[in-house]
């Protein structure tokens, strides 16, 4: 079964995952964030890359099959889960909140997914 | 809609908090209103008597929180790799002008309200040829009592690894031609016995009148004989040596060496008398060729300022096997007791003992007991039965480390338990052994070498210090040879304690992630009050940082580096791994205020006031034992207007 689905989530977590690798390279370079050159912000950035290409991926294709989906989905939620416990820890306000809006868009499309899902039932339902 | 809310408020705040991140830092200029007189740092401790006090009261508990960078200043004498820097200096506030020294052998003269560069003087050292690598804690400062016409009656000295102390016009940053050759005294002409390398002058000597008293850093760990830990009085105008200490009998000379003062020397102004913090003799962690009691190494050593006579020592470490060096200048208490005022002179160590002494007679003022301590197990050593111990003020150290970190024994497979299980433990003073032997504290502290900080008014005493154990492994002198050939060092911490029968392999004891195997905190620190030796709080200090991350503040950090004290009642310290400098609130111990500064700043900071200004100075600088970070980063806080 193919579905089509809203990309408003999936341009969120574009938009956050853009926020951290932004702050990653900024702190990696300047001495005033503590991060100057640590391997933390090197493993958030390329976390962030990672979201980047999956929620590029989620946003471009617009039909796709559920095993793509759920993988996508899954790998977006740990990648979010990671970089905040790794924001935390690195004391980073910045990638904490840029986490917080990738979750916001990770729930617009999971909710809008599961909304156009009800809505297609209804449709067949209705077809019935 | 409440969604789109969400999303527009959520990024909101995420740009908020990007520009709030951004935004390049305000700079404090102006002067706020101060009635403080004149606040001088002119000494590495402070003051002589190494009790890195300020009078200034300018920032409080109260306002601290608004502390801002004032001005920073980058001498550019950073490096790293195989001629990396070491940079520990107290910047010294004297003569209207913030002195630094680098360990790339030059001194800055810098505005103490602008940052700006006055002059600078380069000692031209021998870059690459140390013996110990690119060092420094700083300069010292002189001034004439009655001076002259002509320059040079306020001098800068700056040491160098190499053996060359500098003698500089403090007005014009210019050589003193008329101290030693040029401006240039070179210490080595006076070190030949038993010769192995040029000596380090990484501390600034002692100031007392117009005697310089000059200490040097060995390198201990290498050979069994080698240059004895002489301490020298020189004249502060010509250069000229006007009296030696040898720390090491004269008989003994040809079995060992070192037992050198490498670290501050304190002075008492009013009885001329100056305190040595001597080190332990060559080699370290084998004394086999060494039993013959030597009474001043690894001890307390007051001697007469201006002529080396000793008025009495006090040995703290009997037959040092450890490492555990007297490390920091004594800091002087006048202690209010029972009616009494004794003069006294407080004297934490590396064994995490609060040593408190009389400073005119070396008598205890709290008892110091001879306490039993294992037997080595190594043959032709002779650990000593006894150790002196101090059981109040309460030790800054507990008799054993503490268990194993369950989370560091489940993430390595159970690594640090049966690394623990294999090797010899029986608490402080195991001595080394060929199976390896946990040091507790180890070399690395109890206190380092910035010693505590002392509010004379109130008698509060605080003092950062480590809880690290590490791993002292023997290696029989046939296996030393076949592993490592002649070499002295080897990076796995071997050190080859040439001519004796053991090298010597130093570890920490860290997992295969390199994480501590042992249970925190890792470094706290600790308040006194002097008066009554009673302890006032004790809480971590610091933040371990590890790849960027930070670990929780109870874990604390290992600290390198010191306190200073204020009469407002904060503690300002950098020194730990996290790169950042604090304020903590002396009564209760609580940070009140920190700031990220470009390395470990592992050095105490330095609090003047200048044109009814308080500020306080940092030299971030960094150490390798703490972090790979490194900075040429001086800087200076104040509130704004």
């Amino acid at each position: 079964m193919t579905q089509r689905h809203s990309t408003r989530g999936a341009w969120l977590i574009m938009l956050a995952s853009l926020i951290t690798m932004a702050i990653c390279v900024y702190d990696y370079y300047t001495p005033e964030t503590g991060l100057i050159g640590t391997g933390g912000v090197i493993t958030v950035a390329v976390a962030g890359l990672l979201m980047l290409l999956a929620s590029l991926t989620m946003g471009l294709v617009a039909n796709r099959g559920c095993f793509l989906q759920g993988f996508l989905v899954v790998s977006i939620l740990l990648d979010i889960i990671g970089s905040s416990v790794a924001g935390y820890f690195l004391e980073s306000p910045v990638i904490m909140a840029a986490q917080a809006l990738a979750l916001i868009g990770w729930l617009i499309n999971v909710i809008g997914d599961a909304a156009e899902r009800s809505v297609e039932i209804d449709e067949v339902e209705d077809e019935d | 809609m409440k969604i789109r809310n969400f999303v527009l408020g959520a990024l909101g705040l995420a740009a908020a908090a990007a520009a709030a991140t951004l935004v390049p830092m305000q700079h404090a200029t102006a002067q706020g209103g101060n009635s403080d007189p004149a606040q001088t740092w002119d000494a590495f401790g402070g003051n002589q008597q190494a009790q890195k006090y300020s009078t200034a009261t300018q920032i409080t508990p109260d306002n601290v929180k608004g502390l801002k960078m004032a001005w920073e200043f980058h001498t550019g004498d950073v490096s790293s790799g195989a001629h990396s820097t070491t940079w520990g200096a107290t910047p010294l506030f004297a003569n209207n002008t913030v002195y630094v020294g680098t360990p790339k052998y030059n001194i800055f003269a810098v505005e103490p309200d602008t940052g700006k560069m006055k002059w600078k003087y380069s000692a031209n050292g021998n870059n690459g040829d140390e013996n110990q690598g690119l060092k420094n804690r700083g300069v010292a400062y002189w001034a004439a009592a009655n001076p002259t016409a002509g320059a040079c009656q306020k001098m800068v000295y700056v040491g160098t690894m190499t053996g060359e102390l500098h003698g500089v016009d403090a007005d014009s940053g210019k050589p003193c031609s008329g101290f030693g050759k040029n401006g240039v005294v070179d210490v080595n002409a006076w070190a030949t016995k038993n010769s192995k390398w040029k000596i380090g002058l990484i501390q600034p000597p002692a100031v007392y009148k117009d005697t310089l008293i000059l200490g040097w850093a060995g390198n201990d760990w290498v050979y069994k004989t080698e240059n004895p830990g002489t301490v020298y009085g020189i004249d502060a105008r010509t250069g000229a040596l006007k009296w030696t200490f040898n720390i090491i009998p004269d008989d003994m000379m040809n079995q060992t060496g070192t037992a050198n003062v490498w670290a501050g020397i304190s002075v008492d102004p009013e009885t001329g008398l100056a305190f040595l913090p001597t080190s332990s003799p060559s080699p370290n962690y084998y004394g086999g060729d060494r039993l013959k009691e030597m009474p001043y190494a690894t001890a307390t050593v007051a001697v007469n300022a201006e002529t080396g006579e000793v008025k009495w020592a006090r040995q703290l470490v009997h037959h040092d096997i450890w490492d555990v060096d007297i490390n920091s200048a004594p800091t002087l208490v006048d202690i209010k007791k029972d009616g009494q005022v004794i003069p006294a002179l407080i004297q934490a160590n590396k064994m995490g003992l609060m040593v408190v002494l009389n400073r005119n007679t070396g008598e205890p003022v709290w008892p110091i007991v001879e306490k039993a301590y294992p037997a080595s197990d190594i043959a032709g050593e002779v650990a000593s039965k006894t150790q002196p111990f101090v059981p109040y003020p309460e030790p800054l150290v507990a008799e054993h480390m503490p268990p194993v970190s369950k989370l560091a024994d489940i993430l390595s497979f159970g690594e640090c338990s049966r690394w623990k299980a294999r090797i010899r433990d029986e608490g402080r003073y195991t001595p080394p052994s060929v199976r390896g032997s946990i040091s507790w504290p180890a070399t690395l502290g109890g206190v380092e070498w910035g010693g505590g900080a002392l509010d004379p008014t109130t008698n509060t005493y605080v003092v950062n210090s480590n809880l690290v154990p590490q791993i002292y492994t023997l290696v029989p002198r046939a296996e030393a040879d076949k592993k490592y050939g002649n070499a002295l060092r080897a990076r796995d911490g071997y050190a080859a304690q040439q001519g004796s029968a053991y090298g010597f392999k130093l570890e920490n004891f860290l997992n295969m992630w390199g994480m501590p195997c042992w249970a925190p905190p890792y470094g706290i620190m600790s308040s006194y009050d002097m008066n009554s030796g009673k302890l006032l709080w004790r809480k971590p200090v610091g933040q371990v940082q590890k790849w960027g991350f930070y670990m929780p503040e109870s874990w604390g950090s290992i600290t390198i580096g010191a306190p200073a004290i204020t009469k407002s009642g904060l503690v300002f310290i950098g020194a730990s791994m996290d790169s950042r400098v604090r304020a903590i609130d002396v009564k209760t111990g609580n940070v009140l205020w920190k700031h990220i500064v470009d390395a470990p700043a592992v050095a105490q900071p330095a609090v003047y006031t200048y044109k009814g200004k308080q500020y306080v100075a940092f030299a971030a600088g960094g150490n390798g034992i703490l972090t790979p970070r490194l900075s040429d980063q001086l800087v200076a806080f104040a509130l704004p207007n």
